[in-house]
Parts: structure tokens; C-alpha cells; sequence
């Protein structure tokens, strides 16, 4: 094979020479190479090699297992109070300015409770940036400029309903398969 | 004397040949393969976005793979048949661009999977601020530079292969990209399940917990293939650089071409992986095939 040239240093000045190169299928010559006295097995590091590889590949695949089977039902109920009360809070952040300001219907509020499901973690992210920041810097652009500026999470929301077409994580076709959804998503996809 | 070759002829390990209808079966479909995600990508105006962007880069470098050895045995013929000398300055001018399209299409696959971790990464880790911060003019940007860096490197290495400080970059540069991506995939992954827990716990979901487990799958078929389509060929890489002359070594060189089929393989398989799991795409490919002109 003409790519071993560049991979073998064993003919090192013979196979740079023009005179002496030659277009081989079949590079390599055993003549220097013993074969006597050989301990184990001569494809032992084939063997071993792919037998290692097959060990971590599967290895892997375990700890992968492990870490979605970890967390168990008691902890789920432990976190589903607090959630509960943490989403409640959320809305009702949500929920003043949107009705003093009728920028949205109340119909469109509820259906898109939905939607922030997947802001959640997104969005406490940023508030706990923002606390420690001592003052919203907002780097995102938004449509609502009546929104009043007070709330700075709520632009964020806004800001998530609008743009929400994130790649790889929500489907928004309505004939697309569930069963089909990308690495890792790990819940079926939310139709719009 | 007669003897002792004699012994050494019937205990050597001889070169393991993978026919050539083998070769250019593998070869061709990797070819054709990328080449319709390619017109795929670029026929449909709602695939402009830079993560089949970085999915295309990815069938390119797998389709300059497939082309190199389709190319290379096509060339082994002609010599066979004695169109083309076996000496000769345009023969070896010709072999040093093969070997630089070849290590550039490794490196070009192995910078376009981190590119595609990287996106996914940004997409779960700042999922508000994505169109920002990836925007189509930046994945571009980071595309040309790739290819750049990669385009560079491949004429060095071609050009300077007997040195052994090409050769462990190269070989150190795929493991610390494989544990880089491992380690990238394991974080989103943990967030993703968090995320699920989170919505599991909300009071009006119905959700099942049945593919958290499809995403450890998924995962662990990414990586293993790619592990089990790259590393045999960097593991003879080494071997050939630092023992040649060892009979276990010999032996494992002596199974070259299986392990150049299986980066062959290796490219028929990434589409499977990437490119076919977009509903999007999909739709394209059948409005291609089924939509009579």
C-alpha cells in the first residue's frame, strides 16, 4: 500500500530515492523478520487488541446505563414538592405582567407553560447569573419592547418563546416519528 | 540456509488481502452515500443551518476517504496492467498527494465530529442564547479554519512522515479528541436526564423514562464506532513507526487493508448515525427519490 511509504522508517533512504521507489500493493517484506522462538500466539496483539477494544466499548455502554439508572424513586419525590413550589413561583412571575400588559392572550399563556419546560433549567441558570451580577445585562434581543425592563427574567422567557427553534431538541413537525428523535433527547420531543 | 527461509516462509504472517470487489463495493456506497446528504443539504433552504453545516463536513471528509482508496486501487490496477510505471517522478508526486488527501480526510472527520459535539453541546448548554452565539456566518468561519488546519497539516505530515515528531501528534491527537467528545457527550447527557427528572416530577406530564436508556444506546454506537473504525489504524501507525521488525508487530501490520476497509466502513456509517436521524432530512431524501420530475 503506497501510504505505508510514509509510515514505515525502516527503508528510510532507499524509499526516498527516486531510483529505488517503487508503487507496491504488497510493502512490506518479512525477509528481516524472525518468526523463531515466538512465546505466544503471533496474532496475540490483534487478538488483544480488539478483545481490549470490544471490554471498553462495552465497559462504556455500562457506565452510560448506569448514570440513566441512577437517581432513585425516593429522590424523585423528595424534588417533586420543591419543583412543584419552584414552578408555581415561576408562573406567577410569569402571569402578572402578562396580564396587566395583554401582550398575550390567556390561552396562548397556558399552552405555552408547556414550552418552558424545557426553559426551566435555562432559565435558573441565568437568574443565578443575574443575582450574583447585582443587575440584568441582557444580551438577547427582544421583540416586546413594552415589557417593562423591572423583570429581567421575564425578557428572557419572551425570549425563549420566540426563538424557540433550538436544533436537536425540539421537533416541530407534526409528522415527524417519535421514535426517531436525536441524541439525547432524552423525553419525546414537545409538537408545536 | 535453504532451510532456515524456507521455515521463515511458512511461519510468517502474510499480508491478509480484502478482494478488490470488496474494496470498491464499501468504497463506492461511502462515496454515494455522503454525496446525496451533500445535494440533500444543499437543494433544501430549511437545512441552512450550521449544524448540517458541520454534518456536511463531516460526509465530505468521509467522502475524500472513500475516494482515496477507490482511487488508489484504480491506480494499483493500471500498474498491474502496466499502464503506469512503477518508477517515476509523476508516479511518486501522485502517491504524496494521495497520502495527503488521505490523512486529510482523517483529520477533516475527526475536527467535524468535534465541531458536531461542540454544536450539540451549545445547544443544551445555552440553549436561549444559540442563535447568537452560533450563528450561520460563525459555523462557517470555524468550518474554513478547520479545513485550513487540516489541509496544512495533512501536506506536513505527507511531506515530513518519516519524522517521528509527525507521527505521535498524530497519534496522541486521537485519543485526547476521543476522551474530549466522550467527555462533552457524558455532560449533555447528565443534563439531559436531569432535564426529564425535572419534567417527570411536574404534575400535568406524561412521560415515559424509556429513552433515557435509547440515549446511552445511541451514544454508546457513536463512539464504539468510531473507536472500533480509527483505532486499528492508528494503533498500526505506531507500530509501524516503533517496532517494524517484531514479529507481533509484523503480524498486526500484516491485517493493513482490513483495517483501511474499516474506515471505509466507518464512512458509510457516520451518515447512519447523524445525518439520518433529522426528520428534516429524511423528508428531503424522499422528496428527492419518490417525487417523480
Amino acid at each position: 500500500m503506497s501510504a505505508l511509504r510514509l509510515i514505515s522508517n525502516r527503508t528510510s533512504q532507499q524509499a526516498l530515492s527516486n531510483s529505488d521507489y517503487t508503487w507496491d500493493y504488497e510493502y512490506y517484506e518479512y525477509g528481516p523478520v524472525s518468526f523463531e522462538g515466538l512465546k505466544a500466539h503471533k496474532y496475540s496483539i490483534v487478538i488483544g487488541f480488539w478483545v481490549g477494544l470490544a471490554v471498553f466499548v462495552i465497559f462504556m455502554f455500562f457506565v452510560l446505563t448506569l448514570l440513566t439508572k441512577t437517581g432513585a424513586p425516593h429522590q424523585d419525590n423528595a424534588e417533586l414538592s420543591e419543583k412543584r413550589f419552584h414552578m408555581n413561583s415561576f408562573v406567577a412571575d410569569f402571569g402578572r405582567p402578562l396580564e396587566s400588559e395583554r401582550v398575550f392572550s390567556h390561552q396562548m399563556a397556558e399552552e405555552s407553560q408547556s414550552l418552558f419546560h424545557f426553559c426551566i433549567n435555562e432559565v435558573d441558570h441565568m437568574n443565578k447569573e443575574k443575582e450574583s451580577q447585582k443587575g440584568p445585562s441582557l444580551e438577547s434581543n427582544t421583540h416586546f419592547q413594552e415589557v417593562p425592563k423591572s423583570s429581567g427574567m421575564f425578557e428572557e422567557d419572551l425570549h425563549c418563546l420566540t426563538k424557540f427553534n433550538i436544533p436537536n431538541f425540539v421537533n416541530t413537525e407534526q409528522n415527524s416519528s417519535l421514535g426517531e428523535d436525536d441524541l439525547l433527547i432524552s423525553e419525546p420531543p414537545i409538537i408545536l | 540456509e535453504n532451510i532456515s527461509d524456507f521455515s521463515l516462509n511458512i511461519t510468517d504472517c502474510t499480508q491478509i488481502v480484502v478482494p478488490e470487489e470488496v474494496f470498491f463495493t464499501v468504497a463506492a456506497a461511502g462515496i454515494l452515500e455522503n454525496l446525496l446528504i451533500l445535494i440533500a443539504v444543499v437543494r433544501n433552504k430549511n437545512l441552512h443551518l450550521p449544524m448540517y453545516f458541520f454534518i456536511c463536513s463531516l460526509a465530505i471528509s468521509d467522502m475524500l476517504g472513500s475516494l482515496y482508496k477507490t482511487l488508489e486501487n484504480i491506480f494499483i490496477i493500471l500498474c498491474k496492467a502496466g499502464y503506469l510505471t512503477r518508477h517515476g517522478d509523476f508516479e511518486k508526486k501522485l502517491d504524496d498527494a494521495m497520502d495527503s488527501m488521505f490523512i486529510l480526510s482523517l483529520l477533516g472527520s475527526i475536527f467535524s465530529l468535534l465541531a458536531i459535539a461542540a454544536d450539540r453541546y451549545i445547544t443544551i448548554f445555552y440553549a436561549l442564547r444559540y442563535h447568537n452565539i452560533m450563528t450561520l456566518r460563525r459555523a462557517l468561519v470555524i468550518l474554513a479554519i478547520i479545513w485550513a488546519f487540516c489541509a496544512g497539516s495533512s501536506i506536513a505530515i505527507a511531506l515530513f512522515s518519516y519524522e517521528a515528531a509527525t507521527v505521535i501528534p498524530f497519534t496522541i491527537l486521537f485519543p485526547l479528541m476521543m476522551c474530549f467528545i466522550l467527555c462533552l457527550y457524558v455532560h449533555m447527557f447528565l443534563q439531559a436526564r436531569s432535564h426529564a427528572r425535572k419534567i417527570a416530577s411536574l404534575p400535568s406530564s406524561t412521560v415515559h423514562h424509556r429513552t433515557n436508556m435509547k440515549g446511552a444506546i445511541t451514544l454508546t454506537i457513536f463512539l464504539g464506532v468510531f473507536l472500533c473504525c480509527w483505532a486499528p489504524f492508528v494503533l498500526h501507525i505506531l507500530l509501524a513507526r516503533f517496532c517494524p521488525h517484531n514479529p507481533y508487530c509484523a503480524c498486526y501490520m500484516s491485517i493493513f487493508h482490513v483495517n483501511g476497509t474499516l474506515i471505509m466502513c466507518n464512512a458509510i456509517i457516520n451518515p447512519m448515525i447523524f445525518a439520518f436521524r433529522s426528520p428534516e432530512l429524511r423528508s428531503t431524501f424522499k422528496k428527492m427519490f419518490y417525487c417523480p420530475r
